[in-house]
């Protein structure tokens, strides 16, 4: 199916492509679905283009790309969000993909939000933006890759 | 910041239209009950500071650079998407 999108012009997308936030995002709960996109020249960043909403893309890194030491903490009610039974601890690559959302903005470095990644069902697409139950990462990471947004 | 020591089952009142109930204490979290009328919001700190991130963050795109950035790479192709069959390519 082919949507119009604001800043990356028409996309066609299939349905095995999509993913959907059963809550939607905070501040954007309307908005349940999303594609990921990445352009085959910026190898790394991601596009995280709304479905229902034109004009509304974020852009993301995979949490490991921003901290190569990175590790999920998921609170029990995201676990079950995601369909996993609530004590389960997601493997991050096999049972989910975790994006952290960037925020470049005008004379300021670009910084990555790894308090609250998307964190993404492999096999259901199903998708959360869960908030870290313990407080490691803040919203506003400073990129110390810019190589991967820049190059 | 008023500072208030409750016991489990002790309420504290905002107003005339908001309390707030500690209704178990653990080791190292509280659970709190909240009644307050519809129209006024009542979130977790952590999801109103995701929230305004997030605001902020949608615009990010819209700053010129990425998409001056594609127009100018634009020989390289259109977005793919990252999961799933590719677009045009039958499954199988």
């Amino acid at each position: 199916m082919t949507y119009q999108t604001a800043h990356l012009g028409p996309i066609t997308v299939d349905e095995s492509s999509t993913i959907e936030f059963p809550e939607g995002l905070p501040g954007f709960e309307e908005c349940r679905r999303f594609v990921p996109l990445h352009h085959p020249e910026h190898a790394g960043l991601l596009f995280l283009q709304s479905l229902e909403r034109a004009e509304l893309c974020f852009l993301a890194l995979p949490v490991r790309a921003v901290r190569a030491d990175y590790s999920l903490a998921l609170s029990a009610d995201d676990t079950a969000l995601l369909g996993f039974p609530e004590d389960y601890r997601p493997a991050l690559g096999s049972d989910v993909l975790a994006l952290a959302i960037l925020s470049l903005e005008e004379g300021r470095m670009p910084t990555a939000n790894l308090l609250a990644p998307v964190v993404i069902h492999c096999l259901t697409r199903r998708a959360v933006q869960a908030i870290r139950p313990d407080r490691r990462y803040g919203c506003r990471e400073l990129l110390e890759v810019e190589e991967a947004v820049c190059s | 910041m008023l500072v208030i020591r409750r016991h489990p089952g002790e309420t504290i009142l905002i107003g005339d239209q908001i309390e707030l109930e500690v209704i178990e204490c653990g080791h190292n979290r509280v659970k709190l009950g909240i009644r307050a009328p519809q129209h006024i919001p009542v979130m977790r700190g952590e999801v109103m500071l995701t929230r305004e991130q997030n605001i902020s963050a949608s615009q990010s795109i819209a700053g010129g650079a990425i998409p001056a950035m594609l127009g100018r790479r634009a020989r390289g192709g259109p977005v793919v998407p990252l999961l799933g069959e590719a677009p045009g390519v039958e499954p199988g």
